[in-house]
């Protein structure tokens, strides 16, 4: 069980290219919530993301961790995250082991296979990540969900690129996270199972 | 992700890629091979101008090692990994540029003597030219770090950075070749080891801050 | 002491009425002056007594020169200003201000060549000063190609502003290390670096020149700064109603 964390997001504007992406917004997530942002193609979903995690600056506004203002410094948030983006954040210099070496030096040998068995890249170990397809490509940097001890996960489309039973793990996996008390961001083009008790935000424009 | 681990990585990068490195020391051995060519052979020219020449040769095979430095990372977002792994990103950075630093010069100092025979370098200057090496060649690295931060994100931004930074690199060069010319005509030189000294001290301070700065603006 | 001066500074909208208010005025009061210390010094002047008449060429290359410098200094403490409390008028400031330094950088290049003619017998020496004014030069290329080059204009305005800041950090380095080389190879008995000791008759049309170009720039700095301003605040409010003003 983790313990329980909230994030509280006030009075938030988000410019980007000379254009609003988001006006004055607020939500509030806690321990247990999958929030799913919404919005098309260019609505400022990844820049929404990038932003709660301290990777851009938004115009104004505030955000709460666990009652703390991170509003300018998000060391606090960032203790607690693990964020997967666009990119997928892979070395294709290096092993899938190494990768996630690279994450979590403190793995031992049988909670990488276990991680890597969880995606179906069990027997991939030594193989170098630039051999491997997009979907693989994918599976190696979700594999670190299955090693990490962080609450608060924050994925940018997290099932791209993955087939079928991916997703159905994938899913599954969440919700044993938001069952120990974990809190997951993330955003999506895909339906996505409907006993996850999605929250959806809105970019309010 | 810790700093070992980030450390690690660094190494193991650099040792699968280790051509690279060795190109930019073929390219150095090449810029000096053009002078002996291109200017004379001859010992009386190349003994005078030999710091000058490895400084020179030295500096282009450091910003064409250096200039890529961040692309990889960049491109394959492990760079906004680093940002949200809350590390502190000048730290990794100067962390990065001392590893490269170490794995570039440490085979440029052993070149450093079949050089300066190459080049006639009178034997006694020899140490002046190691000293020089030594404590010059972070500046080098640290200017261009902000150099490459700066153009992370431009596919063609090696031009550009070689624009930008060789201005920057003129006091190193001219304060290294003063001290080994210096050398040569039996004058001291402690003056010019302790300004470059300093400069690579002043870089040490200013080019993780400001290529941590160039990094943040780069990555959207 | 007050800071409003400064938020002022910082607040496009204040700055254009200000400019719109002082560039003419700065600019044609720069041109005048310079005419009148230029002319000045080169028809009026008495002539020096070891270089004789080539040394005139002072009234033109030591303002460039010092205005380049300055320019950068400029730069510098713009760039270090949009680092650390994100003014906006930093960078618009940067990038108009960068071409100019390249300009006077340049016009004391001729006429360091135009004196050295004359004076050494060839159009470029590798004297202290003029050597510096080329790596100054160099510097605001440098400046001006990243601006060019970044197409986001968020980065290309941090990018300058890290760039002139860690120019400023060096420029002093750089010009002590060109000196101290200078002396190194060139005992030179003429330098453009030293005027020679000059009568008020000599020295007041220089600064009556220096003062001219200062405010001839600083006029067009405004000029294009306002242009800049424009575009960047096209969208709000204050500028839609100053076009309406003036009725483009
Ligand atoms: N690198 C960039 N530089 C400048 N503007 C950008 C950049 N990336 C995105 N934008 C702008 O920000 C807006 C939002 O982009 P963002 O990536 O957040 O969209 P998104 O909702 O994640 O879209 P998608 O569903 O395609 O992933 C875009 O419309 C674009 O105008
Ligand atoms: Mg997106």
């Amino acid at each position: 069980m983790h313990s329980s964390v909230s994030l509280k997001v006030s009075n938030l504007w988000v410019e980007r290219s000379e254009r609003y992406l988001c006006k004055d917004m607020s939500f509030f997530l806690s321990s247990g919530d999958i929030a799913k942002i919404n919005g098309e193609n260019g609505a400022g979903k990844s820049s929404l993301l990038k932003i709660l995690v301290g990777i851009l600056r938004p115009l104004e506004g505030n955000i709460h961790y666990n009652n703390e203002d991170v509003s300018v410094y998000r060391d606090l948030l960032q203790k607690d995250l693990l964020y997967i983006g666009h990119d997928s954040g892979v070395k294709s210099v290096f092993t899938v082991a190494e990768n996630l070496r690279w994450y979590f030096p403190d793995a031992n040998d049988d909670e990488i296979s276990l991680a890597l068995d969880a995606v179906s890249l069990s027997g991939y170990e030594e193989t170098p990540s630039n051999q491997l397809s997009a979907g693989q490509k994918r599976r190696i940097s979700l594999a670190r969900l299955w090693l990490t001890e962080k609450p608060l996960w924050v994925l940018d489309e997290p099932f791209t690129a993955l087939d079928i039973k991916g997703v159905a793990s994938l899913e599954k996996h969440m919700k044993e996270h938001v069952e120990k008390n974990g809190m997951i961001i993330l955003t999506t083009h895909q339906d996505i199972d409907p006993s996850l008790n999605l929250k959806e935000i809105n970019l309010s424009l | 992700m810790t700093y070992m681990s980030f450390i690690k990585g660094e190494l193991l990068t650099l040792l699968r890629r280790k051509q690279d490195t060795v190109n930019a020391l073929v390219f150095f051995l090449m810029v000096v091979t053009l002078f002996p060519l291109g200017v004379s052979p001859s010992p009386d020219f190349l003994s005078v101008a030999a710091g000058g020449i490895i400084w020179c040769a030295a500096s282009l095979a450091i910003l064409m090692s250096v200039e890529s430095m961040f692309k990889e990372d960049f491109n394959d977002g492990c760079l906004e990994q680093w940002l949200v792994s809350g590390l502190s990103l000048p730290l990794l950075i100067l962390l990065k540029t001392f590893i490269h630093w170490l794995v570039v010069i440490a085979p440029l100092l052993v070149m450093a003597p079949l050089l300066s025979e190459m080049l006639f370098l009178p034997s006694e200057t020899f140490s002046v030219l190691l000293i020089t090496l030594i404590l010059g060649t972070p500046a080098l690295f640290l200017i261009g770090t902000i150099g490459a931060a700066l153009t992370v994100s431009l596919r063609h931004g090696a031009v550009l950075m070689l624009l930008i930074i060789i201005p920057f690199y003129l006091p190193v060069i001219i304060f290294s070749t003063g001290a080994i010319r210096a050398a040569q005509n039996s004058m001291m030189y402690d003056g010019q080891i302790a300004i470059l000294a300093a400069i690579s001290l002043v870089f040490l301070v200013v080019s993780p801050v400001m290529s941590a700065i160039s990094i943040k603006a780069s990555i959207n | 002491m007050s800071w409003t001066w400064f938020h002022k500074l910082g607040s496009p909208k204040w700055f254009f009425q200000f400019a719109s208010r002082w560039a003419l005025a700065s600019f044609w009061s720069g041109v005048v002056l310079l005419l009148v210390g230029v002319i000045w010094g080169l028809g009026f002047a008495p002539e020096d007594y070891q270089q004789g008449n080539s040394f005139r060429i002072i009234y033109i290359h030591v303002p460039a020169a010092i205005l380049a410098q300055s320019c950068y200094l400029g730069l510098g403490i713009a760039g270090f200003v949009f680092l650390v409390w994100q003014m906006k008028m930093a960078p618009v400031f940067i990038k108009s201000v960068a071409p100019l330094g390249a300009l006077a950088a340049v016009i004391a290049l001729l006429s360091g060549a135009i004196w050295g003619k004359p004076t050494w017998g060839t159009w470029w020496v590798w004297d202290a000063r003029l050597t510096s004014v080329l790596v100054l030069f160099l510097l605001y290329m440098g400046v001006i190609a990243i601006q060019n080059s970044l197409e986001d204009k968020v980065l290309a305005d941090k990018a300058v502003a890290v760039i002139s800041v860690v120019g400023l950090i060096n420029l002093p380095i750089i010009k002590y290390s060109v000196e101290w080389w200078n002396t190194l190879h060139q005992p030179a008995t003429f330098k453009l670096t030293e005027a020679p000791a000059m009568p008020i008759e000599m020295w007041l049309p220089l600064l009556i020149s220096s003062l001219g170009l200062y405010l001839f720039i600083a006029g067009l700095a405004m000029l294009r700064m306002k242009t800049e301003v424009l575009n960047r605040e096209r969208r709000s409010g204050w500028v839609k109603d100053e076009v309406l003003k003036s009725g483009v």
